[in-house]
């Protein structure tokens, strides 16, 4: 019998990518869809019927029930959020409802109708917000400084809460920031490399950016759902920080991926405060010792390929 | 000019205490409650002809937004909540949805409607949980344990985000356990001084409790709402403890309170497992050092004059 896996969000990067890899592994997986999957129904075709597509609404619990029940999991991943956090600043209630009351849904769901199964929150380093200590790891205390922080210290929180109470097999994936091509240009890192790609291709001439200093500890999408799918092979369920450990700025971000096409970042970036934040988290940069110690697992893409990597595909997107 | 405040959830115990409270300070008192076909006023009906109710819930954002307009307040203070910790096993997302997302919609209707407004948020010791550190003060890393402390942490960092980037007049009142007379008869302080009168007068022979080891630092609500006034008259917002700083056992409560009326625990208290909780709170003890220095904060009622006032008041009522 192959493994069920069900997983929210399936339309998002991370989503994707964890299709990929379960799919791979012979597993029967069932996506939760979401109001717009987007350029990601393009890609059900080639898992066949590994994959089922399924709706379902985080703010909805017998949509949640109902997926559930049909998909009788072996392992859930909870990828369904809204991901932004600049438009949790207007959207607060929605956030919280869809990325804090949400799982609180879902996990109810799985206790009543597949109380075996291992769930995996993807929870965010967000939560730090602003960290007492430098880097983070499972036990720095949580304090958020945004919504969307927030929302996932809820999320998280809740998990943690019904792993202890009911003994149920729930886990948080503590994830730092995770790129890859298919990161929308919502995010900064695809913003880059796009303006790069449109620099470099003659269809723009600058870059806009908001705060130039933050700092993040970036890595490769693709490797962090494997960490999640090895969270969800473990003995014991927990908390795990998936992390580099490595912090780079906005500003490297920039001088990495215009060198990469021969450019120099200062003759195109500008920098336009209405992409300033309320409130920016600080040093956020992860200590993923206990995920490497237990789960065996290891970044495998390195920051450097992952931003060539990325203007790469804007690159080819656009050329 | 008279000071106007916005009391959510004033039909509590802590409303209540605090809306008296207000009123003797010459607030112009306003109350948001539920629309009930039947009306949840007994502990304000003293004082309802001094009182502006007005009709909202916290899941509602327009109803807030409008209570904020109708009363104008210079100060608010968000007491409304599911605030009983077992039932939120049983209604884990509504009790999210009033003591989280709740916290969000007022804070939002107050940054459209008066910015200016002073904010009083009731966190709860609760958030402690599973606790890091004895006492707990307010730099204790939170780990919640049930779906309340959950939507608890929720609504104090959303609190603490607004006063941060919004510049809000915000702040957290992290409160312990606090009892009175009016405290509700689900929560374990309540039950046992009603069922040690029942006992007394001779309507009940025994008193059933879960964990009678369960610590907890007891202190009286009439004190905890002069801290939360308090709070909204300092210059700067910030976060304060409110506790007693001593911790008592479930079974120092019985025996106070059999022993006020002549009568053993012992004789009456049995054990019931229905009662225990699925995850029980670890030693929850405040450090209220932080409200005594900057507010000039300190509880007036010891732990045996609260279990006796509490005794004494459902000896009365139920001998009427």
């Amino acid at each position: 019998m192959p493994k069920r896996a069900l997983i929210t969000g399936v339309a998002g990067q991370d989503g994707t990518y964890l299709t990929d890899l379960l799919v791979e592994k012979g597993y029967q997986v069932f996506g939760v869809l979401g109001p717009a999957p987007g350029a990601f129904v393009d890609r059900i075709a080639g898992w066949g019927e590994a994959f089922v597509g399924v709706q379902a609404d985080m703010t909805d619990t017998q949509s949640l029930r109902d997926v559930v029940a049909e998909a009788q999991p072996d392992e859930v991943y909870n990828f369904a959020g809204i991901s932004s956090v600049g438009q949790s600043w207007d959207q607060a209630e929605l956030v919280a409802d869809v990325n804090g009351v949400g799982v609180v849904r879902l996990l109810e769901a799985i206790r009543d109708l597949a109380p075996k199964a291992c769930f995996c929150q993807a929870s965010s380093a967000e939560v730090f917000g602003r960290p007492s200590q430098v880097p983070q790891n499972e036990d720095t205390p949580i304090r958020p400084v945004s919504p969307y922080g927030d929302s996932k210290a809820y999320g998280h929180f809740v998990t943690t809460t019904y792993r202890e109470a009911h003994g149920m097999r729930a886990s948080n994936a503590i994830l730092y920031n995770h790129e890859s091509p298919l990161r929308p240009v919502s995010f900064v890192t695809a913003k880059i490399a796009d303006g790069v790609a449109r620099i470099k291709l003659g269809l723009a001439f600058e870059l806009q950016l908001g705060n130039l200093d933050a700092r993040r500890d970036w890595g490769y999408a693709g490797d962090y759902v494997r960490a999640m799918w090895l969270i969800q092979q473990a003995d014991e369920p927990g908390d795990f920080v998936i992390s580099t450990g490595v912090a780079h700025s906005i500003r490297h971000v920039c001088a990495f991926a215009f060198a990469h096409v021969g450019l120099d970042y200062q003759d195109y970036v500008r920098v336009n405060r209405d992409f300033f934040r309320p409130a920016e988290a600080e040093v956020l940069v992860g200590d993923s010792a206990k995920a490497r110690d237990t789960l065996g697992w290891e970044p495998s893409v390195g920051f450097d390929e992952l931003v060539g990597m990325m203007v790469d595909a804007y690159l080819k997107r656009l050329a | 000019m008279t000071k106007r405040a916005l009391i959510t959830g004033i039909t509590g115990q802590d409303g209540s205490y605090l809306a008296e409270l207000l009123l003797d300070k010459g607030y112009e008192v306003f109350g948001l409650v539920r629309r009930a076909s039947t009306p949840s006023t007994l502990r304000i009906e003293h004082i309802l002809d001094r009182i502006t109710l007005v009709v909202g819930e916290m899941t509602d954002q327009t109803s807030l937004i409008e209570a904020m307009e109708k009363s104008q307040a210079d100060e608010v203070y968000n007491l409304a909540a599911q605030s009983f910790v077992g039932d939120s096993w049983t209604v884990p997302i509504s009790t999210g949805d009033v003591d989280g997302l709740g916290v969000t919609r007022l804070l939002e209707a107050i940054r459209r409607v008066k910015p200016e407004a002073r904010f009083y948020q009731a966190a709860t010791s609760e958030m402690y949980g599973k606790v890091h550190e004895v006492p707990q003060s307010e730099t204790t890393p939170f780990h919640p344990r049930s779906p309340y402390g959950v939507g608890k942490v929720y609504g104090y960092f959303i609190t603490l985000n607004y006063r941060e980037s919004y510049g809000l007049h915000a702040s957290n009142g992290i409160l312990f356990n606090h009892e009175s007379p009016r405290r509700g008869l689900e929560f374990v302080t309540r039950k046992i001084s009603n069922q040690v009168a029942r006992i007394k007068l001779g309507d009940a022979l025994e008193l059933r409790l879960g964990n009678l080891d369960s610590k907890r630092d007891w202190g009286f609500a009439g004190d905890y709402v002069e801290m939360m006034w308090r709070m909204l008259q300092q210059d700067t917002p910030d976060d304060y403890v409110a506790a007693t700083g001593e911790t008592h056992t479930v079974r120092e409560f019985c025996e106070i309170a059999f022993a006020h009326v002549g009568l053993d625990y012992n004789d009456h208290v049995v054990i019931d497992s229905k009662f225990v909780r699925p995850a029980e709170v670890e030693l929850l003890l405040g450090d209220p050092s932080k409200a005594k220095r900057e507010l000039g904060w300190e509880p007036t009622v010891s732990f045996q004059g609260l279990v006796e006032m509490m005794v004494d008041a459902d000896m009365e009522r139920l001998s009427r």
